[in-house]
């Protein structure tokens, strides 16, 4: 089925192809069938909020296809983005385990299909499967996990650069480009972002990559940033 | 570390791991089987960041000190963990590496439980493995706090006030 946001909307996740390659997703039979019958498979557009930090947890958001921006706002209105969700995760899911309010806001950066389910139901759902519950509990531990290195990451970094650096060497990481001598890696954040994501501002970000490009540590080629000296990033990350 | 020393926490409002206080009574049965409490100096590191994780830690009595740490040393506290609270359940479920550092700051008993058996008690004890991810988002509720605190905050001074 095509959706309006040129989505292939997978329907039943009984016949999902990718659900073996996901954590949550890889649930025995009958829990499957018992997901199935309490989801509601629901599309997104791009720039779309699915909840904001402090609402009442009203249910769960399995992301299935497209990216989610999660952040945390200050008072003065400044943003910190945590993490860019990926396929496979499950979005609210503390707030709905706890019955406190979100603590993030989760945006679409793509165009996005979500299963949501009711928080009763996926309650419900959670004391009648022990698979489900332990891989709840996978997600929550990998997620506190990602947490603990977001604080180390922004407490412990001494200037905005040693923090760029890290992020850059971290997002070359994850595409198995790192072992190579140049890794490249696409930058699908504008500079904005990648500001809220180390927690300082854009013009920072900009003035940071003007000087990685001036070393020649870095190159840009549209939105693919080459790495072309790993060894001077490195040492900027460890802050010598 | 001290030789084990038994003991039996059947009483529930004084359980040493009084979160899990609600469960039934043969569920805490079980749980305290797979105990082996010893006893600990303060400034004892019962597990250290980026170490393997052998089990859960129940802080018996007293408090410790969960911090991260930079690779040039310096340390940033998490927060404070309390009686009765249970250290390193994230690792050991998401069988990783510990992501904090453990440090007792007072002379208390800590029960261990070992990753294997934590396992096959909450594959066997349904509520238990829902207090379990109850615990979980408790824990990730408190760390968004502290990126909160640690990511807004302007100055490294402002941040290092804010100890939890």
């Amino acid at each position: 089925m095509l959706s309006p946001y040129g989505l292939d909307i997978i329907e039943s996740c009984l016949t999902c192809k990718t659900r073996t390659e996901r954590l949550f997703c890889d649930l025995p039979g009958p829990a499957l069938q018992a997901f199935e019958g309490i989801k509601y498979a629901t599309a997104y557009p791009k720039g779309a909020v699915l909840f904001v930090e402090g609402q009442a947890p009203r249910g769960i958001f399995v992301l299935c296809k497209g990216r989610v921006k999660l952040s945390i706002c200050a008072t003065d209105g400044k943003t910190l983005i945590v993490k860019i969700a990926e396929p496979g995760e499950v979005l609210g899911l503390s707030a709905s385990v706890s019955g406190k309010p979100y603590e993030l806001t989760a945006e679409t950066i793509d165009p996005c299909q979500v299963n949501f389910v009711k928080r009763d139901d996926f309650l419900h759902f959670l004391r009648e499967y022990s698979e489900a519950c332990f891989k709840v509990a996978e997600q929550l531990s990998e997620k506190y996990n990602t947490a603990c290195h977001e604080v180390r990451s922004l407490g412990l970094s001494h200037s905005a650069g040693e923090k760029l650096a890290k992020l850059l060497l971290e997002w070359s990481s994850k595409n198995g480009e790192s072992v190579k001598q140049e890794p490249r890696l696409k930058l699908a954040l504008t500079h904005e972002e990648i500001a809220q994501m180390i927690g300082t501002s854009r013009e920072t970000v900009t003035r940071l990559f003007a000087d990685l490009k001036k070393r020649q540590i870095v190159q840009a080629k549209g939105s693919t940033l080459i790495i072309r000296n790993k060894g001077a990033l490195k040492l900027i990350a460890s802050n010598n | 570390m001290q030789s084990g020393i038994e003991h039996s926490f059947m009483e529930r409002a004084e359980r040493p791991d009084r979160v899990f206080y609600d469960l039934p009574p043969e569920t805490l049965k079980a749980f305290d089987a797979l105990k082996s409490i010893n006893e600990y100096e303060r400034g004892t590191v019962l597990f250290r960041e980026g170490s393997p994780c052998r089990g859960v830690l129940v802080l018996c009595e007293g408090r410790a000190r969960l911090s991260v740490c930079s690779e040039s040393g310096s340390r940033l506290t998490l927060r404070i963990a309390g009686p009765g609270e249970i250290l390193g359940l994230s690792a050991c479920l998401a069988d990783s590496a510990h992501e904090m550092t453990a440090e007792l700051l007072d002379s208390t008993r800590v029960a261990l439980v070992r990753r294997k058996d934590l396992m096959e008690f909450l594959h066997d004890h349904r509520e238990a493995c829902m207090k379990v991810v109850s615990l979980l988002s408790q824990d990730l509720h408190r760390a968004y706090d502290r990126v909160r605190t640690v990511g807004m905050s302007r100055s490294r001074r402002s941040r290092a006030l804010r100890v939890h």
